[in-house]
């Protein structure tokens, strides 16, 4: 693990200390090469995991996670290069440096052996991702949307610590390994409903459950775009892996506590899916499909069945990719237009032809076409959720139809049509904003073809 | 009267000959025609022929001007290039290319055939020497200590 750690630290001075030329070349090359040494993780001989250290342990559902993570670094700088270019380069490199410095605490995020280790890590990630989205986002409401992301996440993480820090002297140990080999059961009592519910509150305010999840607009629409992208694509899985992690200690009153959570992440996803069907903000109808492809996580992760889990991790990796892939696409349109109202750039498949070859796969892998991952998890959830409860296949199903409905407006309201006549300052899409539209769809698209290594630790 | 009838033919002589400077709207093909602009003035420009973007950003310069190999990195053209060139031989050729054939190529991801193997290895050697496939204790039951009956 210290071979995948240390180098990320290392980006650090590597960034400080290169000259201003050269700065995004080695960092850019280099966290490339962190990717190729990272690749091993991916070997997960059985189903127990790489139990790698006494603090690091990667079983199949992290390793996809910390893939997507590492992966994630390069392909943020390559989105932020543009923009950041009017800055001073003390600025640009404090820029790489809180992403570096994101980097390297999500990956011992995602292997933490102790699940204290985990909380530490979780709460550590708020700080650079607050520094990003409030000093380098565009309007004068990322202050705004900064406090919401913090103080709706920090309301849920106190119960968690305290809850944790409960766990560990009733048990002895928040280790994740022996966790799963102990006795603890949870009885129907009113202080264990309030376990219960501060364990699993900050993952559900971070997924985000429908109820809470008003600070991820803002937080995805303010924020720049490497901050988009670390949001949509990881920090909302952490949400998920932390359900996934600490439902091991919290049976059997998953059973009966769960279903508030289950109903109103699937109303919620129809409700949000819905909404984006009437979103005027490109960033924001992103941002709104985010909650309504985590609400099924959310549901899957309640229902705590093996191909639930299997489409819960398959759809945050796919998720991941493709909801980083629209932010990206949606950026190329705002660094032109500089306006993130769908309607101001429309037919643009006339003036980008190959970024529009991009926008259409993006839609297509966001709709869950098949034999797209997205449609793996979503399908895997369907019939899981469906196996639990007859009457959710309707719901799902609606689910689905909406889903597919905001993809397609998307994609034609941007794309198709006639070109709006007053933009004449379009210039073409650069070497670097294709390179990084294919640097998202060429890991979607190999995984199609073998899913296994996002299929977590129930294949 | 007569004065006016006097500016008027005046008026229509000069234009006629073109000694107008006003540009004429159109030409009458009656001599006693006087065509000249309006002296009204119009409260509003005639929008320009050609579009207009909407708060257009003064530094919205086109880059490919000053570089026609832009990549979209950088503004001076040696490092746009090498950019470019780390960006795809690092991303591309060494990640994409050797990940998806280390990926591929992983030896028996889950150890799935090795549990085959070896299920079916038990299976012919317990066949071969009568014993059923699979006994029904999971743990031996001389092993499991049994609290006492209170």
């Amino acid at each position: 693990m210290l071979k995948i750690i240390i180098p990320s630290l290392m980006l650090l001075p590597l960034t400080w200390l290169s000259s201003n030329k050269n700065v995004w070349i080695n960092v850019t090359a280099h966290s490339f090469l962190i990717n190729t040494l990272a690749m091993a993780t991916l070997w997960q001989m059985n189903e127990t995991g790489m139990g790698l250290s006494q603090t690091f342990y990667i079983d199949p559902l992290s390793s996809s996670l910390i893939m997507l993570v590492i992966w994630l670094l390069p392909l943020m700088l390559l989105a932020s290069q543009n923009h950041i270019k009017k800055e001073t380069d003390y600025n640009k490199k404090l820029y790489i440096s809180m992403l570096i410095i994101l980097q390297t605490l999500l990956i011992p995020t995602f292997s933490a052996n102790e699940l204290m280790l985990f909380y530490i890590l979780f709460e550590a990630t708020l700080i650079p991702t607050l520094v990003i989205i409030t000093r380098w986002g565009n309007q004068t409401e990322r202050l705004s949307a900064g406090l919401y992301f913090l103080f709706y996440t920090l309301v849920g993480s106190i119960p968690l610590l305290i809850a944790l820090i409960s766990i560990n002297s009733s048990l002895g140990s928040l280790n994740t390994l022996l966790l799963t080999l102990s006795n603890y059961m949870l009885n129907q009592s009113w202080s264990n409903h309030i376990l219960w519910l501060a364990c699993m509150m900050a993952f559900m305010i971070k997924m985000p459950l429908y109820g809470v999840h008003l600070w991820l607009p803002k937080a995805h629409v303010e924020a720049p775009i490497a901050g988009s992208m670390i949001l949509a694509a990881i920090l909302l899985k952490l949400g998920g892996y932390g359900m996934m992690r600490l439902s091991v200690i919290l049976d059997p009153l998953t059973k009966s506590m769960a279903y508030p959570f289950i109903m109103l992440s699937l109303w919620g996803m129809i409700m949000t899916s819905s909404i984006c069907l009437r979103q005027t903000d490109l960033k924001s109808l992103i941002a709104y499909s985010s909650v309504s492809h985590m609400a099924l996580v959310i549901a899957a992760i309640m229902i705590q069945t093996p191909w639930s889990f299997m489409g819960a991790s398959a759809l945050m990796i796919a998720h991941g990719l493709t909801s980083s892939l629209l932010f990206c696409l949606a950026n190329t349109n705002y660094e032109r237009i500089h306006s993130r109202t769908m309607i101001m750039a429309r037919g643009l498949q006339t003036a980008f032809p190959l970024m529009a070859l991009f926008w259409f796969l993006g839609s297509l892998t966001n709709l869950a076409l098949p034999p797209s991952i997205n449609l793996i998890g979503e399908l895997l959830i369907s019939i899981s959720l469906f196996s639990w409860s007859n009457f959710t296949i309707l719901l799902v199903g609606t689910n689905i139809l909406i889903t597919a409905l905001y993809s397609l407006y998307m994609l034609i309201t941007t794309q198709r049509g006639t070109l709006t006549p007053h933009m004449i300052n379009l210039q073409p899409s650069h070497t670097r904003e294709l390179t990084l539209m294919m640097l998202h769809i060429t890991p979607l698209s190999l995984l199609m073809i073998n899913p296994k290594f996002i299929m977590g630790n129930t294949l | 009267m007569a004065a006016w009838r006097l500016s008027l033919c005046a008026r229509s002589l000069s234009a006629i000959r073109g000694l107008q400077t006003n540009h004429l709207r159109w030409k009458s093909s009656s001599s006693r025609a006087v065509i000249a602009r309006s002296s009204v003035k119009r409260k509003e420009q005639r929008e320009p022929t050609e579009g207009w973007m909407e708060d257009p950003d003064p530094k919205d310069e086109n880059v490919y001007l000053k570089n026609s190999n832009f990549h979209g990195y950088d503004d001076d053209p040696v490092i746009d290039f090498w950019n470019m060139q780390v960006v795809f031989f690092f991303g591309f050729s060494i990640v994409l290319v050797f990940g998806t054939t280390f990926m591929a190529y992983i030896p028996d991801y889950g150890m799935v055939k090795w549990a085959r193997q070896e299920a079916e290895m038990l299976v012919k050697h317990r066949e071969a020497s009568g014993l059923p496939i699979m006994e029904s204790n999971r743990f031996d039951p001389r092993k499991i200590q049994l609290p006492e009956d209170d």
